[in-house]
Formats: C-alpha cells, structure tokens, sequence
C-alpha cells in the first residue's frame, strides 16, 4: 500500500486494492470511529486505516472478536457518530447476535458493515453465503463489483444509513476485495471530532417483548421505503441489447465482471440486456419487473445460492410467469465454488444459444503436463514458532500413542491450521474459530483417547475464554495448548491482546494468556518457548497425563513481525547451515520440522538455503548430531 | 482489447509490490487495470498469484483460461502449476530459481529414489505449450544489483523489454520508485535495467522485445 493515495486530501486517482479504496471512501466521508477483527478478505481494510490512522482524527480499536467490533460501531453511532466495521462472513456469525436486534433498534450515526464473502474458501472453513443475513435482520445490502463501487457504496451506504436510521451492509466477495484497479479519489473534508452530549441526543435503543412486536412493524415500513429508493439508485443499470422476447440477463458483485467478460468472449457484447443489480436487499422489485416483462428468459448469474433467483422467481410468478429462468436450478451454473468468466461463458451460451468454444480440451492439455509436479501447500513460515511448538508436540504424542493411550487432536482456525496439510496432516477436526475447546469439553467426557486442543493468541481472546471457563468449571479433563505469538498473524500481524501496542502502533495494554488462565482457577498452566524442542517435549508429556485441563503457553513472537522489529532495531537474521562433514543423514532436520528452507542437495545432504532461512534454530535443536549450525562467515551461507 | 500477465511465485517473493507497480504505471499510462490477487492461506511460502490485465476491455478480475498474453513466473514450478492460462504460444518468463515445498522434500526423505522435479523437467513442459520460453537466473541478477529480494524488479525488467507490453517502460521505474522501501530504490532501479537487457536478449530472439536505445 502506498499511504499516500489513502491519506492524499486532493481529488485524483490512484491505483489501489479495494479494501484501500473502502477505506479511502470511508475517510472521504468522514468516518469517526472504526472498529475491525480482522480477517481474510477483509485484513487490509484494517491495516489501511492502522496505517493512516496518524492522518486523520478518527477513532480505531482493533476489538477481540467481531462481536465487539460491530457493538464499538453501534455505541459510536447511537450517539451520532459515522462508524464503520468489516468482518467476513464467518466473523458476520459471531456479531450477529447483535446486528439483528440493531435491525430493531436502528442507529443514528452513519453505520456501516463491510461484509466479505469467501467463495471457493479460499482463505475460509466454508463457502458460507453472508447475503441471506440482510433479508435475515431487516438491514438493507449493497453489492459492489469494482474497487471504484466499493469506494463509491461505502460513501452512499453512510447517508442510506443516516436516511433510514439503520446500518448498511456492503457485502463483498473475495475477488472485490482482492481486486485492485483506477480508482477516483475525492476531496477528503474532515469535520473535526468533539465528544457529543448522550443527554441532547437521548434516545431509546432496547428490544423486548412488546417494544420488539412494535418496533418490527417499523422494520417493515423501513423495508418498504428502503425498496422504493432503491428503484431509483444508481446502484441498478440495465446495460445494452433490445429486450424483444429474448433473454437477458440478471448479475450482481464480481459475477457481473464475468459476464461482460464472458459475453465479449461469446461475441455478442450489447446484444443482450443486462439488470446489474447493486441493491440487493432489499431487491428493487418493480425494477426487476420492469426488466423481465416482455422477456422470454433470464439468466441469473451469481456466486453461491440462489438469491437472487429467488427474488427473479418470485417476481416473474406475477408479473412475466412464462419466463424460462436459467440459473443454479436448471443447472447451468453450480452452487459450489466461485465463478469465472469462463463458467459463465459456458453457461451463458448454453442458456442464450449460441457457439461456446470448450476449454476443457486445454484444461486436460495442461493437467498432463503437470503430471508428477509437487503440490504446494500453506505451510509455516520460515521461522514460525508453531514448527517448534509441533515438533515438540509430536514427540510428545508418540510416546502418548506408544504408550497405548492415544489421542484425538482437536485443531483450529489460525496459523496453526497449516498442520493439517501435507506432510504432516495431523488433525482429528478442525471446524472455525475456537470450536476446539468446546468440542474438546465434550470429547474428553466420551473417549478413551486424551483430548488435545489447540488455539492461537488472538483465537484465546475471541472466544476460547469461556470454553476455558467451562472446563475449569466441570472439572474437565483435556490438553490445551495457546500458541501465543504476539499477533494476529494468519491476517497479517495485526496486533491484539497479546501485543503491547495497538491500532497505528500505539500503546495496548497487554493481557497474559497465563494470568487470565491462572486467575480462573486452572490449576496446570505452564508457558514455554517455542523454539526450545528439547525442553518441551517433558512439559508437553506431563501436560497429556495430567488429570485435568492441563494448559500449555507456548510463546514466540511470529517470525514475519520478529524479523520487522529486528531490521528496524538494525539486527541481522543469520541464517543456519549443515556441516556436511559432522551431518550422518538422520534427516530429523526435515522430518520433524519441514520447514520451506530445508532441501535435499545432489548428495543426499540437506541443505539450507540462506535466502529462505530465518535463523530459528529449531532445526539446530532437532539434530543429534549437532550438525547444524548458525552461519556466522559469508562461505558458511553458501 | 486488453493485454493480461499471469504472474506467479511463491508468498514471500513479492508479487504484491510488482503488482502494485505495474498498476501505477497503467495509471501513469491513462490505462485501465484490474487485478484479480489471490495470496493463499500461509503468509510465507504458499502458491500466489495475479492475473493482472491493462485495457479498456479488461473487466474481470481473472483471466480466461489460454488467454494470457504472458506468464510471469517467480519460481519454475509454479510456472507450470498454472499454465492454462497462458495463450497457446504466448511468452512464459521463468526465473531459474527452484523452490522446492516441504511435502516434496519430505518425500525424498521417505522414499530414496525419488528424485526432486527439475528446472529443466519445468522448462521442457512449459516449452510443449509455448515455444517463446525465457529463462531468467533473477536471484543472481537481484543479488548483483545489491538486493536478494528484488526478484520481483527484475521480472519488471523483463516485462518491459516485452514489445507488446503497453507501458513505456520509463513510468514502470517511475512506479517502482513510488513503491519499493525508501533506501532499495536504485538497487531495484538497478535490477530493472538488468533485467531488461536479460530478457531483452531473448526476447528478440523471438521477435518480441522493445528496442532499447
């Protein structure tokens, strides 16, 4: 990111991620306070306001769970302020206890909610569609497609907000988010921030019984006024081609990139009408109508369910019912994984009728010629505490296993995760954030095995607090270990609880995982360092036998935020390498760490290569032959 | 009309900064560009890539398959793990340089007479695709102009001795310049120029490369 196109008050235009630009047009309209826990696709909406956040008088708290986030949001704009939150949809999950009842409550401060679908699960435990939380709460939804709508929504979504008194949803898909492009920068006019007086602006935010019957109704009118204004926005275009009795075409978000990629690949570009929809709940309904009269089909081309063929069937049933419509139901377009322009180009020709060159004949060419290539997984960084932790972790589980007692291991969402994957593929479940304690508190009660479960720093502080209490509470018996690595570090090292600074490197007060644990009564807590194989593993072993919750902190800042501090302090990273006269070839070094750094060269020797290397040790500490060492000499690196 | 590179390498190799700085220099150009980036799920050492794509007509974010006119690839292997989307006799610029992920390694280990997948093993394969193959050794090349991670600049280079590439390759450095770390501006200018002569080489040999004055 280059700061300053985000910070730069002048109109102009820059090129930007799509998360920079939601943040430049939330700065643009004056957003005072922010509030993000973050995740993929979402993280760089965070890390660009962190960064500009010494430009601007906005409030920023990095929150422990994305419930939080969006309850920081709300308290701002009860009291008048423009807020802004971004979560993924799975983050949407953990905060929604709440956005439903602001549904009821509504705000008064601009408030809106950049909400990041993950089709594909790209970066996500599930290819969950977040759009059916709008119809769901009563909050209106916004679609953007381009770097440049995303920027344009989140400025329109404040004064929809303020309008109809309730938060927006911007929802957005990983390929928006990861999107860059030429985007139009405005004037950036800030109002200047003081404190507001609750007692002027006074005003009730409760649901309950009664208050709740009546205040749904006014969701109801809300929903309805919402509609009207939204068949006029200049959100919704119909783009091209003579409607006739032919078809046309029905898109939202990214898919409406692909089908104007798709039908200039088909050669037929403007000949067939195309209903962008950028509102989508609630769903313009007499724009759609007017749309689809006269039609004889609709496509309808989007990612995941069938949301908007729904709203397209049920429109159609009244006013146009011999409508074909082609969609997820008819079986041109799947439900599963993301689009392309190539999946809609297929399945564009097949509904309109006309010539589609296959690609599968190229997709087989290249699949052969891949034959025998190595996968590339996610795997730890060079340097990652997590490769000492588990190499600790495995010899520990052995001697479990060896000893005829076995294990369930119980893996979770963070860094950590990479351990499912090849070569090392150890996880009995891994399901979404923090879920493994909780399901740790009811596996350890019905199995033989010794439960163990895994969370991160930042995963301890969203939500594992009380699974913890729980087991602590019921006297359950399991293993957890808290790989506490100082940041937020599968997002992009964004600091939390664990780090002793906060949003735009200010001070944060931390929380010790330990304390807090020790505080509540657990009675086994022991905290080790990461990188110390050796001495773990006894630690590790009493901790699988103890008959109790036997907690395990094991601490090392990440390696990418480690090697930041370093080169600001001015500290070299001294790379490792094998001696090749006093190395017997156990290959421990590769099988109990894999680590990216490590290869086999033409003599069957590892080798290291000092680009990739990152000077942990943990390597160092796995051989028994003390055959790796720190390369302090140039020819040492070679 | 638009003019899509596929680019790809390994997380860590700085695909992003690369990205960044031919999408400032479209903006520099007058030129629409839209990206489609995927980074993976590991910060470090996972497969990432960009398809990258200049022109009026660019409105996906993601390439169709065969449709690149240029595959960048920041390491051998992943040159191939997405050779779809390079057009059937396009330009594929490899760097030389293998990294070889753990599960691969791990393999040898276990089972002596494997044998690692090759350079050459990439290079041959991509060649059954596309005879306008360019292999360039960019870490020696980023190491001589004083920085082992300017990779990335070099295929920059690259890139800009490419004919067909729609941006003067003047605004390219200008760009690097703007994004690279104050302090690694003339090392990454330096392995721009390098790379460009490298490639340039080869390049004309096909026919393709920008005159360089």
């Amino acid at each position: 990111m280059v700061l300053s196109d985000v910070v730069s008050p002048n109109k102009g235009k820059a090129f930007m991620l799509c998360n920079e630009a939601i943040a430049r047009g939330a700065i643009e309209a004056d957003v005072k306070v922010v509030a993000f826990y973050p995740g993929a696709p979402t993280s760089e909406i965070l890390d660009t306001f962190s960064e500009a956040l010494g430009s601007f008088d906005y409030q920023m708290q990095i929150a422990t769970n994305e419930k939080v986030a969006l309850e920081i949001c709300a308290g701002a704009s009860f009291a008048g302020f423009r807020s802004l939150t971004a979560m993924k949809s799975v983050g949407m999950n953990v905060a929604s206890d709440t956005l439903f009842v602001l549904g009821y409550t509504g705000v008064r401060g601009g408030m809106v909610i950049v909400m990041a679908d993950d089709p594909h699960a790209h970066s996500s435990q599930s290819e969950q569609d977040g759009r059916f939380f709008a119809p769901n709460s009563y909050i209106p939804m916004l679609e953007p497609a381009t770097a440049q709508e995303a920027k344009d929504m989140v400025k329109e979504a404040f004064s929809i907000s303020e309008r109809h008194r309730v938060p927006v949803i911007v929802r957005t898909v990983t390929r928006v988010n990861h999107q860059s492009g030429v985007v139009e920068l405005e004037e950036i006019r800030r109002s200047g921030f003081s404190r507001a007086r609750w007692r002027d602006l006074k005003e009730e935010y409760l649901t309950l019984g009664e208050v709740a019957r009546r205040k749904k109704l006014r969701m109801l009118e809300r929903r309805a006024s919402l509609e009207g204004e939204f068949e006029k926005s200049a959100f919704n275009h119909v783009l091209g081609g003579d409607a006739g009795a032919g078809t046309g075409i029905v898109t939202s978000s990214v898919a409406y990139l692909h089908v104007l990629e798709a039908l200039k690949n088909l050669g037929i570009s403007g000949k067939v009408p195309v209903l962008k929809l950028g509102t989508t709940y609630p769903v313009p309904r007499r724009l759609v109508a007017g749309f689809l009269k006269g039609l004889g089909g609709a496509v309808v081309v989007e990612e995941l369910s069938p949301y908007l063929e729904n709203e397209v069937a049920i429109i159609a049933k009244d006013e146009n019912p011999g409508l074909r419509i082609f969609g997820k139901r008819s079986g041109h377009f799947s439900e599963a994984w993301e689009l392309n322009p190539d999946l809609v180009a297929k399945g564009l020709a097949s509904a309109l009728g006309v010539p589609y060159e296959d690609k599968s004949g190229i997709v087989e060419e290249a699949r052969a010629l891949k034959e025998g290539m190595p996968e590339r997984y996610p795997t730890f960084c060079p340097g990652c505490p997590h490769r000492g932790t588990f190499a600790a972790l495995s010899q520990a589980l052995r001697a479990l296993s060896a000893s005829g007692k076995g294990y369930y291991f119980a893996n979770d969402i963070g860094c950590y995760s990479m351990w499912v994957f090849p070569p090392i593929s150890n996880a009995d479940s891994s399901l979404c954030m923090v879920a493994s304690v909780g399901i740790a508190n009811g596996l350890s009660n019905v199995v033989e095995e010794r439960v163990v479960a895994v969370v991160g720093d930042s995963t301890f502080y969203h939500a594992a607090l009380p699974a913890i209490l729980n087991a602590i509470h019921n006297r359950n018996r399991f293993t957890l270990l808290v790989l506490d690595n100082s940041v937020t570090a599968m997002t992009g090292q964004q600091p939390n609880l664990s780090t002793e600074f906060t949003a735009g490197g200010r001070e944060g007060k931390r929380v010790p995982i330990e304390d807090i644990c020790r505080a509540a009564g657990a009675e086994f807590v022991e905290v080790i360092d990461a990188y110390q194989v050796k001495e773990n593993v006894p630690v590790i072993r009493r901790a699988l036998e103890h008959d109790g919750l036997a907690i395990v902190v094991s601490r090392r800042e990440c390696a990418l935020y480690g090697d930041r501090r370093k080169r600001r302090r001015g500290e070299k990273i001294t790379p490792f390498y094998v001696d090749k006269s006093a190395c017997r070839r156990p290959y421990a070094c590769i099988r109990d760490v894999y680590c990216p750094a490590h290869e086999i060269d033409g003599d069957g020797q590892p080798r290291i290569s000092p680009e990739l290397c990152d000077g942990c040790s943990v390597c160092s500490r796995v051989c028994a032959f003390g055959s790796i060492r720190r390369a302090e000499t140039e020819g040492e690196r070679r | 009309m638009s003019f899509d590179i596929f680019i790809c390498g390994v997380g860590g190799q700085g695909l992003v900064l690369l990205t960044n700085a031919l999408g400032r220099a479209c903006l520099k150009s007058g030129l629409k560009a839209v990206t489609g980036e995927m980074y993976g799920l590991s910060q470090r050492s996972g497969t990432v890539s960009v398809h990258m794509r200049i022109g009026e007509d660019a409105h996906s974010p993601l390439i169709s398959i065969g449709g690149a006119d240029a595959l960048v690839a920041l390491e051998a292997i992943e040159a191939l793990r997405y050779i779809e989307y390079l057009k059937k006799g396009g330009l594929a610029l490899i760097n030389s340089r293998i990294m070889h992920p753990p599960v691969e390694t791990a393999g040898l280990v276990k089972d002596r007479t494997k044998k690692y997948f090759t350079l050459e093993e990439a290079v041959s394969r991509v060649k059954r695709w596309t005879s306008r193959v360019a292999v360039i050794n960019a870490l020696a090349t980023a190491k001589e102009s004083g920085n082992p991670n300017a990779e990335n600049t070099v295929f920059l280079g690259c890139l800009s001795a490419l004919r067909e590439l729609p941006l003067d390759p003047e605004k390219v450095k200008e760009a690097i310049a703007e994004v690279v770390p104050r302090g690694t501006v003339d090392q990454n200018l330096k392995a721009f120029e390098i790379g460009m002569r490298m490639a340039s080489e080869a390049l004309c040999d096909f026919g393709v490369c920008r005159n360089l004055r």
